[in-house]
């Protein structure tokens, strides 16, 4: 059996960096087909996409983005693959924190999460002037672990020290593919096998 | 003045510049082709190039220990070098007077722009700013060059000494010089004196030691 | 925040001008050993990606870093941030024009300079600064337009905080990332106009000197 000589175009969200790439590799074991990540905030992706950037699959963190760019998803291949949880890395006491790093609170799911669990919390109107928008929530990770902010609003799969928020907002991970193509299908497919199951709960991740 | 090149070596890309002799005159001209080295000798005395070895004394002062601002030497060099964006005025008293009481024959020219002055009055400002300072000697390159007898004649009348004179024509040397050296390639001839031309021998300015 | 923009640009530009001054003017009039490196190093912001750039300056103005943590003070993720990216990013346009700018200043009115008797400091602020001033307004007028565009530099150590470190650059590209369009194009018209401006005013300081 021949190679697959294409390579699959993956963009996803920055949170998915490192299960992704695990879950690549097992793929390509199995299938043949070799993948290519872009990693950046979901927004950024959505904008790629609207722009006309080439992609087989996009994964984005949060729902907006995702319906952002419907009308470019291959229709019936869109499926949720993920919830995950925030969590608070570096100060925990928000309040106390000098500078707290969020990935963009106006359109990175990471930070319209976090901000909308501390407008829920009544909190967000006192921390607005202390946020520090990054591109993407690993990016607001980095500032805490550089010492450059003293807390950041993550995903728990981000930071295993990090404090999770239990009565935060539902997380929904959403699938789907751009580029119709039979391995591009796979590729989403793949996402729900048991195997890809067992690696992401290995990040933290919750499966759905 | 007594003029001293003791030895006095440069190396340049075609040929090595070599100055020695001993002179007592009022005016020593630097005769030769261009391209010999005149102007290079000139920028040595004035402290603008520094030679390989070699000492200059004038007057007994060994002038090539000295810095260049402290030399009091002053130079007219060949072409326009009135600061551009000064006034005739700002340049002529650049250096200060040392003392010396402003020329009368430079009246007219003072309240001037340099933009727009003529080559003979662009040489009368550049003789006029080297004069102020009441330097010890003066260093003229090429003054002449390029002007009409009746322009050279006035500026003529208006050198004072001792100078040393730098020029490719013969009769400019004759009518300002008692000495001269000749240089071709770099070599610099013994000091030669010349007859006195009836210009020398009228009375000229000198210039306060 | 376009009024902050130009506000940190105005600052940037004020910074950098006696240095950069200095080190043009040392790069055009003196030679050392190691000019090659202090050449390299000035002109690196100008070759490296301006994130790189930004990289080095998280790395040394964060919160932990060399300089940063001897400060006392925060840089990074403030208005300081905003002035050091456009500093140093504007740094070596400067340097560069203001150099070719006291190149193009002829030694031989600094020398006349000298033999008048003025020292070094005299003979750079009445001679070789007011000559290559035109071409050193002009560095810094470019400077001033470069800095106004910073982008990559600023956004790493600055970050993009509305209403704090938010420059007209940072905000096209959050505007460009939130899909709204219409305004970014807006700011966009605004950067061009300002850009377009600082270039001619600049192009015909220039044309003059």
């Amino acid at each position: 059996m021949l190679a697959a000589l294409l390579t699959l175009q993956i963009h996803a969200a920055a949170s998915l960096t490192d299960v992704l790439r695990e879950i690549g590799t097992a793929f390509t074991r199995a299938t043949h087909v070799a993948v290519a990540f872009n990693f950046a905030g979901s927004s950024t992706i959505a904008r790629q996409i609207e722009s006309g950037a080439p992609g087989d699959v996009f994964i984005s963190a949060d729902e907006a983005q995702m319906d952002r760019v419907a009308k470019y998803v291959v229709p019936g291949t869109r499926r949720d693959i993920l919830s995950n949880q925030l969590a608070i890395a570096g100060e925990r006491d928000l309040l106390k924190a000098r500078r707290i790093a969020l990935a963009d609170p106006r359109a990175v799911p990471a930070g319209v999460y976090a901000r909308q669990y501390l407008e829920r919390k009544g909190l967000w109107r006192a921390l607005k002037k202390k946020v520090i928008p990054t591109e993407n929530v690993r990016a607001a990770l980095a500032a805490v672990k550089a010492g450059n902010a003293d807390s950041a609003i993550v995903y728990r799969t981000d930071d295993a020290h990090a404090f999770v928020i239990t009565d935060g907002p539902t997380i929904t991970y959403p699938a789907a593919v751009i580029r119709d193509s039979k391995e591009a299908r796979r590729f989403v497919d793949f996402l729900s096998s048991d195997a890809a199951k067992t690696i992401f709960r290995k990040y933290g991740f919750m499966p759905k | 003045m007594r003029l001293v090149f003791d030895d006095v070596t440069l190396a340049l890309p075609e040929f090595a510049l070599r100055a020695s002799f001993d002179v007592e005159t009022n005016a020593l001209g630097i005769f030769g082709p261009s391209g010999a080295g005149k102007t290079t000798l000139l920028e040595i005395i004035a402290g603008l190039r520094a030679p390989d070895r070699g000492r200059i004394f004038v007057d007994d002062v060994e002038i090539s220990s000295l810095k260049t601002r402290e030399r009091r030497i002053g130079y007219v060099p060949q072409d326009d070098t009135l600061f551009p964006h000064m006034s005739v005025k700002k340049n002529v008293l650049y250096g200060g007077t040392g003392g010396a009481p402003i020329l009368h024959w430079m009246d007219d020219l003072m309240h001037r722009g340099v933009t727009k002055l003529s080559g003979g009055e662009r040489r009368r400002v550049a003789l006029a700013r080297a004069m102020t300072t009441n330097p010890r000697l003066l260093l003229l390159d090429e003054l002449l060059g390029g002007l009409d007898d009746a322009k050279k004649r006035e500026l003529i009348a208006l050198i004072p000494r001792p100078i040393i004179f730098v020029s490719h024509e013969r009769d400019e040397i004759a009518a300002l010089c008692e000495h001269v050296v000749s240089i071709d390639r770099g070599q610099c001839s013994a000091p030669a004196s010349l007859p006195q031309s009836s210009f020398s021998l009228s009375s000229r300015p000198q210039l306060k030691r | 925040m376009i009024a902050f923009t130009i506000e940190m640009a105005l600052v940037a530009t004020a910074l950098l001008l006696i240095p950069g001054t200095l080190i043009a003017w040392l790069l055009a009039r003196r030679a050392w050993r190691g000019k090659a490196l202090v050449e390299t190093f000035v002109m690196l912001p100008l070759v490296m990606p301006p994130v790189a750039t930004g990289l080095i300056l998280l790395r040394l103005f964060g919160r932990r870093g060399v300089i940063g943590s001897r400060l006392g003070f925060d840089v990074v993720f403030t208005w300081r941030a905003v002035v050091l990216a456009m500093t140093v990013m504007a740094f070596p346009l400067f340097v560069r024009t203001a150099r070719v700018a006291f190149e193009h200043v002829s030694r031989r009115y600094e020398d006349i300079a000298r033999t008048l008797g003025a020292g070094e400091i005299r003979v750079f602020f009445t001679i070789t600064l007011p000559l290559a001033s035109r071409g050193i307004i002009a560095g810094a007028v470019i400077a001033f337009a470069r800095a106004l565009g910073e982008f990559g530099a600023t956004i790493l150590i600055a970050g993009n905080i509305e209403g704090q470190t938010s420059t007209i650059a940072t905000s096209i590209y959050t505007l460009v990332q939130l899909g709204e369009d219409r305004a970014a194009m807006s700011l966009l018209l605004v950067s061009v106009v300002i850009a377009f401006g600082a270039i001619f005013a600049s192009e015909l300081l220039l044309r003059k000197a």
